[in-house]
């Protein structure tokens, strides 16, 4: 008796419950679509992640002006913990926020799946000048004629030196591959213990900047050309570093990266961007250190990472979103945001009186850096390159089989 | 009202009716909240495992194509190499640590609370704040290496996590310990069910206590053994949050750390491929399943007597 009870109970629990979902489903699609705001007014929500309270302080002194300039727009900024999983959650509940970072890594993808909106008539409307930005920056967020985003800073890689080092050695800053490699052998010898003269990351986020300096490149014409000779001695060259035991990787120097290794003196050389700071100030206060260009191969090359304001195809409120886009890549709001020294501005006419130390260096980058983007499904190509370049850095990978096991893993990419 | 009900012979169906919806008036809203958070998503997943699913939805109807994929992806065997080692060298480390502390902590000890708290301190503890302190423990200039360096009397300087030799064993010899105490706590109930008549008889035949235990102690915690397996095995799958702080996400060194559940993360989280991750999300669901169904075959008869 009590099983044959069992089955109809439990479809009449399912049944309510499927229609509880259908109908909640069907609420939200109304609520969606029959709202539509024309003036720029009412409240916008702002998220991005966060990278400490500093930058949070400093992001809500910016919301602050930009309410005094526009009293009829209200902004709620929230920074947004686990942030892609969160936004993937928040796209696929139609309640993106109105106005979010778009990392310029995730951009393809987030894009041709028709999360961000195109900000083309937006710009036009108001005849907001896209001249001043780094065109490399902002074109990291262009895709078919379209605009997706405008970029609210940004950073290259540049070389980090700690001048007590490089001075007990006598030596000065590398500028070319070959000043670089003389400067750490004669810095191998006050490097003691796990330390050695160069942090050396074994990711492809770093390295690659090398494989520009030679001229080189992994993706031309839309095809990927890693076993091409260019890429392969600019691999050789990075991996010879750490074979002639002049660099090596930050674990096996003891450090979680390399601006630990730099702060710990696990190594006196390494290729980070402005991120470093305020953390080495803060977390190694006595160390002597300063940014440097990357050195030169057979041409200045660097990678560049940026993220953009963007808004979505489901804010309720586009017209308020853009003028707060607007403000906060615009020249006012960008000096603001920049006056910390925490972000490099992405606009040429934005210029900052930084704190030390000088960030001349990163920003003369600015012409040449390429920015980390890639098609549509090259994350697991990446995951794949770093997988063996940790291999390759352990002997347990030749450099000519890394690169087509990836070339491999590229061409198939979807 | 039993009694009511027998009297009355009509009434009879209706009142084991009325019994039932009470009994299910009871466990309604958690059986509601089974079905919304449990069942409906597993369905949900079979069914956009059928397609190429975005972040807004359905793009293409792909059949096949995302489980015929995976199979054809060597990171995914990768992954599911790693996970089934791990797999096979945690459960039964994790089995005999928790038995033997359960067994420990059974006895009449003095500050037995405390040893009690003590071994289950570690899996109450967060996952990422023991990986980060293990991450700092096991560093090429880290405590464990000078312990070893002072005792070679010679430095010692091996990156327990970032080589591939030893990145996924530090990762099994962490969780080992962590969630033994869970262990311990399951086995210290089964233990503790064992009826003491059964240790009278033993000790008047003269048995000693390392034979009660494996002739009397160990058989009779059949029930708990499947208990523990089934939990450990299931939770071994799933390892995913030490691998992900370890390799940063990219599982490695050298692949030493993907796994099936970092493997669908990407996939669904950077990719944004919800429908390839529920069809990586399925298998690894049939991998568990197929154990466990194993398991209960192996442990089946004793847990019915």
């Amino acid at each position: 008796m009590r099983k044959r009870l069992a089955l109809p109970v439990v479809l009449g629990v399912v049944v309510v419950f499927a229609a509880v979902l259908a109908a909640g489903s069907q609420g939200k699609t109304d609520v969606a679509s029959s709202s539509h705001a024309t003036a720029a007014s009412g409240s916008v929500t702002l998220s991005g992640w966060s990278v400490g309270k500093t930058e949070e302080e400093l992001l809500n002194q910016v919301v602050s002006a930009f309410e005094r300039k526009f009293p009829k727009i209200d902004v709620k900024y929230d920074s947004i913990p686990n942030y892609d999983q969160a936004m993937l959650a928040k796209f696929s509940a139609r309640k993106p926020p109105d106005v979010f970072y778009l990392n310029s890594e995730k951009a393809p993808t987030w894009i041709s799946q028709g999360l961000i909106a195109p900000l083309n008539s937006y710009v036009s409307k108001s005849k907001f000048p896209t001249k001043p930005f780094y065109p490399r920056l902002l074109g990291a967020f262009k895709a078919k004629g379209n605009t997706y985003g405008f970029p609210k800073d940004w950073s290259p890689l540049a070389m980090e030196v700690n001048l007590d080092l490089l001075a007990k050695v006598g030596a000065k800053p590398p500028k070319t591959w070959a000043q670089l490699r003389s400067v750490a052998q004669k810095l191998k010898s006050v490097m003691t213990g796990t330390a050695r003269p160069i942090c050396l990351a074994t990711e492809w986020q770093r390295m690659l900047a090398f494989v520009y300096q030679n001229k080189g490149s992994v993706l031309t014409k839309g095809r990927p050309t890693f076993t091409s000779p260019a890429v392969r001695q600019a691999v050789e060259y990075y991996v010879g570093l750490q074979r002639d035991g002049l660099g090596n990787s930050p674990a096996k120097l003891g450090a979680g990266w390399c601006g630990e290794a730099i702060g710990k003196e696990k190594a006196a050389i390494a290729f980070e961007g402005n991120w470093a700071y305020p953390y080495l100030p803060e977390t190694f206060p006595g160390l002597k250190w300063r940014f440097y260009p990357m050195p030169k191969g057979k041409v200045p090359g660097t990678l560049a990472f940026t993220v953009a304001y963007s808004t979505s195809p489901a804010s309720k409120n586009k017209a308020a979103a853009w003028e707060l886009i607007k403000y906060l890549t615009g020249p006012a709001g960008m000096k603001l945001w920049t006056s910390k020294g925490l972000a490099l501005p992405a606009r040429s006419d934005v210029k900052v009186n930084f704190p030390a130390p000088s960030r001349k260096p990163l920003l003369s980058e600015a012409g040449y850096a390429h920015v980390w983007i890639w098609p549509n499904g090259w994350d697991k190509v990446w995951t794949v390159g770093n997988n063996e370049l940790g291999a390759v850095f352990e002997g347990k990978q030749s450099i000519p089989d890394m690169l087509s096991k990836i070339q491999s893993e590229a061409q198939s990419a979807r | 009202m039993a009694t009511r009900a027998r009297t009355d012979e009509k009434t009879l169906g209706s009142e084991k009716l009325r019994e039932a919806l009470v009994g299910y008036g009871f466990i309604l809203l958690p059986l509601a909240s089974f079905f919304v958070f449990s069942i409906y998503p597993l369905i949900y997943a079979l069914y956009i495992s059928y397609f190429d699913w975005g972040a807004l939805g359905k793009i293409d109807n792909v059949g096949f194509g995302n489980y015929r994929e995976i199979f054809d992806d060597f990171l995914f065997r990768k992954a599911l190499k790693n996970t089934l080692l791990y797999t096979a060298v945690v459960v039964p480390c994790q089995m005999a640590l928790g038995l033997s502390m359960a067994v420990i902590v059974n006895q009449a000890l003095r500050a037995r609370t405390f040893f009690r708290a003590a071994f289950y301190f570690p899996s109450l503890a967060s996952s990422a704040a023991i990986t980060a302190i293990a991450l700092y423990l096991l560093s090429s200039d880290g405590l464990l290496n000078s312990i070893i360096g002072s005792v070679r009397g010679e430095t010692y300087a091996h990156s327990w996590f970032g080589e591939s030799s030893t990145a996924l064993q530090s990762i099994m010899g962490l969780n080992i310990w962590t969630t033994s105490g869970t262990m311990m706590l399951f086995y210290l109930a089964s233990l503790q069910s064992i009826s003491t008549d059964v240790y009278e008889a033993a000790a008047i035949d003269g048995a000693g206590s390392w034979r009660t235990f494996w002739k009397i102690t160990f058989p009779l915690l059949k029930p708990g053994h499947f208990f523990v397996a089934v939990i450990s095995v299931i939770g071994s799958l799933q390892i995913f949050d030490q691998a992900f702080f370890v390799s940063g996400g990219g599982g490695g060194p050298n692949y030493s750390t993907m796994t099936i559940v970092l493997y669908l993360y990407n996939t669904a989280i950077n990719e944004v491929r919800f429908g390839y991750a529920s069809a990586v999300g399925i298998v690894l669901f049939v991998i568990i399943f197929t154990l466990t169904l194993g398991q209960r075959l192996l442990f089946g008869r004793a847990e019915s007597a």
